[in-house]
């Protein structure tokens, strides 16, 4: 075990831990609205190729980036339409949008590049060094010489930990996914802070998705989410609903996934599968560890309509 | 009002299918091609003839087992998506036992059914525990537990059970695999599908067991109070759930595929969450869907071959159909369409 190994872990620990951030924090702005939301993985698939498609014609991966949002924000107001005005089950609906966006991102795909199985690969971003930060012995290379996108899912960390206990229209927020009958009567548009938290989700779900395909691997290959939409939300649940805990959560799951490929690497004639397992056998530990204490919105999961006294 | 109901839950579906197809024939206008040879294609690929309707079969029958493994456990209130991983398990120890035990014949058949369904129950018992003991989420279990399943399975075709230079296991031998029926391409497998069909069908309507697991599922506080076991019956119900699909796991590497691959039941899991949530959790409805959805995807390679539009159509119609029945279900259910209906059916009998 020797310095570069541990360096190189943590490096690539906080690369894969950005995705799962900007996805848990889209689980987190859902719920915390009162809306549970198992489709991330679908949106984040459908937001990677965008991510990609984009990128790889305007040879700009922030544009790849804003495209991935943008796409994620459309194919989550079917959701959002679906359970908040027409009260469908939100599970059903989060599983119906896990099926649906998958699909027509493959399907997207087959129809621009045709049945050729040649491979298209597009340039990644480049990692931009925060000037001072970066000069840090040990610590500064490894987390202040990253990619824009690392320093803007801790930025959202910050902001969404501010925003969720300081400000009031945060507390209002809160107070949707609590008990959205109270804030109704104290003049909080429910439905509207519930189609709000769904552009939220869609946009980071979507980002989260791109920055597979724009900052982390070169091409898109369908399925290349592998499941960190639910790993996701089992660190929303882990980092009990708050932006530390998901930000630490994600951090773990995270550096799980840089173990699996680190030791892949080095191999120890063990088949590089059960190396691969790691991070979803972490997720299932962690899970049945922690049980499921009562700490998430009280109204999750739950249709509001307006007439119902 | 109780049949305007029932008529309700048919349509909705049906509405959703012919809606699905029509921005399907949208979208291969726009590919250039003419929707209506499209169509015909896709029908001639999945019904045109007997060897067709075969196929047809064949590809239903690992979609009946995941979608009533689906479909027992939601009856029950939980949320098994595990299916994947538990046919997954099903199929691996059935491939150990087809290929190492030397057993062969119809003894051979019925040990890697039995030993599939108790793989496939022991999958799935592992997010019911965490779920009765723990409070647990049985969904991202269930989920988690896939991926493990696939890479497990990729250890035995590119390393312990790997058959020489190609990464795939070794093939199970003649005399274990299922036989085809009727010398089309479906096997035993099929019946034996149907048959756990129509006897899920049956515990569920017709014995009270299956009603109080269906009490449970409806309303777990009032099963609760009623003295239901409720946390056995969650528990029973992910394991019996899980052992039906065990059983296609094994069924299909016994009668289609017989041996493990790379992308070997990939996507069945959702596919069967898909197939009971538009059969809206009736056993009986959801093994119609699933063929429905086989005739899709078998008639889509004819469709491609004619017409140039990608297979991957079918599954865009697939998806279109859940995303809309689904919400066309929950739109039924609303009160302000459920006093729109009364008032039309309030009409009628005035006249």
């Amino acid at each position: 075990m020797d310095w570069t190994f541990v360096s190189n872990l943590i490096l690539a620990g906080v690369r894969m831990a950005t995705p799962l951030i900007f996805l848990a924090l889209a689980e987190l702005y859902s719920q915390r609205s009162g809306l549970v939301h198992i489709g991330l993985e679908g949106l984040a698939s459908i937001g990677s190729l965008a991510g990609f498609l984009v990128s790889l014609v305007t040879g700009s991966p922030l544009l790849g980036m804003a495209a991935g949002a943008a796409v994620g924000i459309l194919v989550n107001m079917i959701y959002a339409y679906a359970t908040i005005t027409l009260c469908a089950e939100q599970i059903v609906y989060g599983m119906a949008i896990n099926i649906f966006a998958p699909a027509l991102a493959a399907f997207i795909y087959r129809v621009y590049f045709g049945a050729g199985s040649e491979l298209v690969q597009v340039a990644l971003m480049e990692t931009v060094a925060i000037p001072g930060l970066k000069d840090i012995p040990f610590l500064g290379p490894l987390l202040f010489d990253q990619t824009p996108m690392v320093y803007l899912a801790y930025a959202l960390v910050i902001f969404t930990a501010i925003y969720f206990n300081k400000t009031k229209s945060g507390l209002n927020f809160k107070a949707v996914g609590e008990h959205p009958k109270a804030a109704a009567t104290l003049g909080i548009n429910v439905i509207g802070v519930r189609y709000a938290a769904s552009v939220i989700c869609g946009a980071l779900a979507g980002m989260g998705g791109a920055y597979l395909t724009t900052c982390y691997t070169t091409t898109y290959v369908d399925g290349n989410v592998a499941g960190r939409g639910f790993i996701a939300l089992a660190a929303v649940i882990f980092g009990r609903w708050s932006a530390g805990g998901v930000l630490l959560a994600c951090l773990f799951f995270g550096f799980c996934d840089a173990l699996q490929i680190r030791l892949q690497v080095g191999s120890f004639g063990v088949p590089y599968q059960f190396f691969q397992m790691i991070p979803y056998l972490a997720t299932v530990v962690v899970l049945g560890i922690i049980g499921m204490r009562k700490a998430g919105p009280k109204a999750s999961g739950k249709p509001y309509r307006r007439e119902e006294r | 009002m109780k049949n305007t109901n029932k008529l309700v839950n048919i349509l909705v579906p049906l509405a959703s299918v012919l809606l699905a197809f029509l921005i399907g024939c949208i979208v291969m206008l726009a590919l250039g091609a003419n929707p209506l040879v499209a169509l015909q294609n896709l029908w001639v690929g999945a019904f045109g003839s007997l060897r067709n309707l075969g196929t047809t079969l064949s590809r239903a029958t690992p979609l009946i087992f995941t979608g009533l493994c689906a479909c027992f456990a939601y009856r029950c209130g939980v949320f098994n998506l595990g299916g994947e991983g538990q046919f997954i398990m099903g199929s691996i120890v059935c491939c150990v036992i087809a290929t190492q035990s030397g057993i062969t014949g119809f003894p051979g058949i019925l040990l890697c059914l039995v030993a599939g369904a108790l793989a496939g129950g022991l999958w799935a018992m592992i997010p019911g525990l965490l779920k009765i003991y723990r409070g647990q989420n049985e969904m991202i279990i269930s989920i988690m537990l896939n991926y493990v399943a696939t890479l497990l399975m990729g250890v035995f075709y590119t390393n312990w059970l790997r058959d020489g230079s190609v990464p795939q296991t070794v093939s199970v031998p003649k005399e274990t695999m299922l036989q085809r029926m009727f010398g089309l391409r479906f096997t035993s497998a099929f019946v034996i599908a149907v048959v756990i069909g129509l006897l899920t069908y049956y515990f569920l309507f017709y014995t009270s067991k299956g009603f109080q697991l269906r009490a449970v599922g409806l309303n777990m506080t009032a099963a609760q109070f009623n003295g239901f076991a409720v946390r056995r019956y969650i528990l029973v119900s992910f394991i019996v759930s899980g052992a039906i699909a065990g059983i296609g796991g094994s069924a299909e590497l016994l009668g289609t595929q017989y041996r493990l691959i790379n992308g070997f039941a990939s996507g069945y899991g959702f596919d069967g969450v898909s197939m009971a949530l538009i059969g809206q959790l009736h056993p009986l409805a959801t093994m119609l869907v699933a063929v429905f959805f086989a005739a899709l995807r078998v008639g889509s390679t004819t469709m491609q071959a004619a017409t140039g539009v990608p297979t991957s159509v079918s599954d865009i119609i697939q998806a279109l159909v859940i995303v809309f029945a689904v919400a066309g279900l929950a739109m039924v259910k609303l009160p302000e369409f459920k006093a729109a209906i009364d008032k039309l059916s309030a009409k009628k009998e005035v006249k």
